[in-house]
């Protein structure tokens, strides 16, 4: 067999063996468990420094504009963000873009509040808690007081307690989103008479106190598409309302000006930037342990190895077979 | 039990759709169709609960918000599509929503990416204390965005100085963007694959945390 | 009626919420905030228009009995079921393990697997195009893969080990020469967006008109 023909038939390797080398490369190091550290950069400490800064005065928006196909990148970011939220008792409005990011909404407050995730917040409900409520008790700290002095009792393992209507409101989906984010700017209510469970939205001391995007902090967008440029032209330019991002890798590079211009806080790239999210939280003692992005970040390493291998490979092959001076090379698979 | 099922069949079409990898085949395609019947039949029923209930039936049901009924007209014109003869009436929703979204963002998009990009782009090459590389960084933004839009100008013949040598070095500046672009894509594709090997080896084999 | 009426709601109604942008007047804003109340009720019967097209595409499939045919079912079945399921059941529309229901399980556990690990399947193509395709065969293909080679490594923890100079090169790219790129890019698109917004309102770009009724 000539030399010609064994870089020729490397170039031709059926692409099923690189599918099956990639899928060991995501396996393995899940397995073993390297947990290599991961440094945080500037684009993502502005924005927990920011959302840091915030208290129960404050209100942000979280919207969850993808579809679940970038779930894996998109929804570690927005549970981040919530997590963090929820600590510092800052009222969350939650939104999508998208119908299916409605359903992705859902999903992340789920996994917040649900008692069999560690470091979870205990939800109540809306219905819950009216007699307080009715009773004029809607600041944070009264509330909590007056709630476990009912007989409420915080369950083991929960970080506290979340009132819906206090602490976040489910909006979810509209149409023609990017118009329902410029109606915001005059009144939330006026463009979401009810949250997602049906609950008036006027009736809710957090709408009361952040009536428009005027009197909200941030708009935190955790993107698959280029959904997130419509906080930014209708919220950001229309009012100088703060936005951060949260978007998919493949997205990332396209915004770098928007930081630079100062039209966003900061941004959460990729899983990675999830990731040092998840450390940021972790470090500062608003979770115990990292989560899903962070885990994930062994096998990103392990991958990106392997392709640039594969990278090395094709272009040795392509050059010591002497392709580069041919037109053409015949292709299987 | 709920969730135990859920997973399951979470697990079961997860590898239906990594068969294809191997081939494709039935089960794949079955699960193909069901993504896309799923996705709209979701998308409707939360449109209407979200939507068109609170913002549109509710009110007009209380007899108090008559004019709710332009905006619903207007939206039903959209069956016309179907019904031969009047087809051109569906015209009409759309050039509302188009027209006046463009009006909207007109003046919101020229601040976006026109005027705040040129103004980002003004900005000094130095300030005291600025590491070398951060001076540097900013010559190579300041010419690079200069020299990339002359690569994109191609109402004049990149020959020149100006616009020969400015095209060639703008070039080299795409190239790296692109590059960075191409690793930033092949990091992000990874990540998707992480996301369902995790939910392959945790939440279905429990085999990691 | 046809063609010229569309196109002055087109121009009407862009030129109006343009101007109303610069004039903060008490009517002004009743105009904007009456409108943005409107947008998401006319957009949300857009949804008619995917509707009907993949049911007629669908149903002539079934009744024509086309190749794979049988598939349509498992298209037009969850189309119906799934507003059908959410209007006898309305509560399964909270979702979650608080209302467990049809609606949410059809939505949690078999789209939302099947559609995250349909986009997971490009982890495998890129890694095959990688090695296929891309090639150092010209200087500025050197650069495009140098830098795409630094990045990818500079943004996993394993670049550290390289010592830090490597994350930091990965980063001075992204935010300057990269910035630079994208900055051209975004100037060039936005002028593009304006000017194609501008010869919609004006009429001079006809094609969103189609050609139903001529």
């Amino acid at each position: 067999m000539s030399a010609v023909s064994k870089w020729e038939k490397m170039l031709n390797l059926d692409r099923r063996w690189i599918f099956l080398a990639i899928g060991i490369a995501s396996i393995v190091p899940f397995l073993i468990g390297f947990g290599m550290p991961i440094s945080t950069t500037a684009e993502v400490e502005s924005i927990f420094d920011y959302v840091n800064g915030l208290d129960k005065d404050n209100a942000i928006f979280i919207g969850f504009d993808y579809a679940p196909g970038t779930q894996a990148e998109n929804t570690p970011m927005g549970v981040a963000v919530l997590r963090h939220a929820f600590h510092n008792n800052v009222p969350v409005f939650i939104t999508a873009y998208q119908p299916l990011g409605h359903g992705m909404a859902l999903g992340a407050l789920e996994y917040v509040t649900n008692p069999a995730i560690p470091g979870f917040y205990q939800s109540v409900s809306f219905e819950e808690w009216a007699d307080l409520r009715e009773a004029g008790i809607t600041d944070k700290d009264e509330l909590i007081a007056s709630w476990e002095s009912d007989g409420n009792a915080l369950p083991e393992g929960a970080k506290g307690w979340v009132f819906e209507g206090r602490d976040f409101a489910m909006l979810g989906y509209a149409p023609v989103f990017s118009l329902v984010i410029l109606g915001m700017t005059a009144s939330i209510e006026n463009q979401f008479p009810q949250d997602a469970n049906g609950n008036p939205l006027i009736e809710m001391p957090m709408l009361r106190e952040h009536k428009s995007l005027r009197e909200v902090d941030l708009a935190f967008t955790t993107s698959g598409s280029s959904a997130c440029r419509s906080w930014i032209v209708y919220g950001r330019e229309k009012i100088g309302l703060p936005v951060a991002f949260g978007v998919t890798a493949v997205m990332a590079t396209d915004y770098y000006p928007y930081i630079q211009s100062g039209q966003i806080i900061g941004q959460m790239g990729g899983l990675r930037g999830a990731a040092e999210y998840e450390v940021l939280l972790f470090e500062n003692g608003i979770t115990e342990t990292t989560d899903k992005a962070f885990t994930g970040m062994d096998v990103q390493s392990a991958a990106h190895l392997l392709i640039i291998l594969l990278i090395v490979m094709g272009n040795i092959a392509f050059f010591a077979g002497g392709f580069h001076k041919k037109t053409a090379l015949k292709g299987r698979g | 039990m709920y969730e135990t099922i859920g997973i399951w069949v979470g697990a079961f079409f997860t590898l239906a759709i990594y068969s294809f990898l191997y081939k494709e085949n039935p089960i794949y395609r079955l699960a193909e169709h069901l993504v896309v019947g799923i996705s709209l039949g979701y998308t409707m029923a939360i449109t209407y609960d979200i939507t068109l209930k609170p913002r549109l039936i509710e009110p007009l049901l209380s007899g108090n918000h008559w004019i709710l009924l332009v905006p619903a007209v207007l939206g039903i014109l959209y069956i016309t599509r179907f019904i031969p003869g009047i087809a051109w009436l569906s015209r009409y929703p759309i050039a509302f929503l188009m027209g006046t979204a463009m009006g909207v963002s007109f003046p919101l998009t020229l601040k976006t990416d026109v005027l705040r990009q040129l103004e980002a782009a003004m900005q000094p090459f130095y300030m005291s204390g600025m590491p070398w590389h951060e001076i540097f960084g900013n010559i190579v933004m300041i010419f690079g965005t200069l020299a990339a839009l002359i690569y994109f100008f191609f109402s004049k013949p990149h020959k020149g100085l100006f616009f020969g040598t400015g095209s060639k070095i703008g070039i080299w500046v795409i190239m790296l963007g692109f590059g960075a672009t191409f690793g930033f894509t092949v990091m992000g594709r990874i990540s998707l694959l992480i996301g369902r090997i995790q939910y392959l080896l945790g939440d279905w084999l429990h085999l990691i945390e | 009626m046809k063609r010229t009426v569309p196109l002055m709601i087109v121009m009407v109604g862009g030129i109006l919420m343009m101007v109303q942008y610069f004039i903060p007047h008490q009517y002004s804003q009743a105009v904007f905030t009456n409108y943005t109340q409107w947008a998401p009720i006319v957009g949300a019967f857009a949804l008619i228009l995917g509707v009907g097209s993949l049911t007629r595409v669908h149903s002539h499939k079934i009744r024509r009995k086309t190749k794979n045919w049988q598939y349509s079912w498992a298209v037009l079945i969850p189309l119906y079921g799934m507003p059908f399921l959410a209007i006898i059941w309305p509560q399964s529309l909270a979702g979650g393990m608080d209302s467990p229901s049809i609606f949410h399980f059809f939505f949690m556990h078999i789209q939302v697997p099947i559609q995250s690990t349909m986009f997971s399947l490009l982890a495998f193509y890129i890694a095959s195009a990688a090695f296929r395709a891309f090639r150092a065969k010209s200087a500025l293909a050197t650069i495009l893969l140098l830098a795409a080679v630094i990045v990818m490594i500079g943004q996993v923890p394993i670049g550290e080990i390289f010592g830090r100079w490597l994350p930091e090169t990965g980063l001075w790219i992204l935010r300057y020469p990269n910035l630079a790129a994208k900055r051209a890019i975004m100037l060039g698109v936005g002028f593009g967006i304006l000017a194609t917004n501008l010869k919609i309102i004006f009429g001079v770009e006809r094609n969103w008109l189609g050609g139903a009724g001529k």
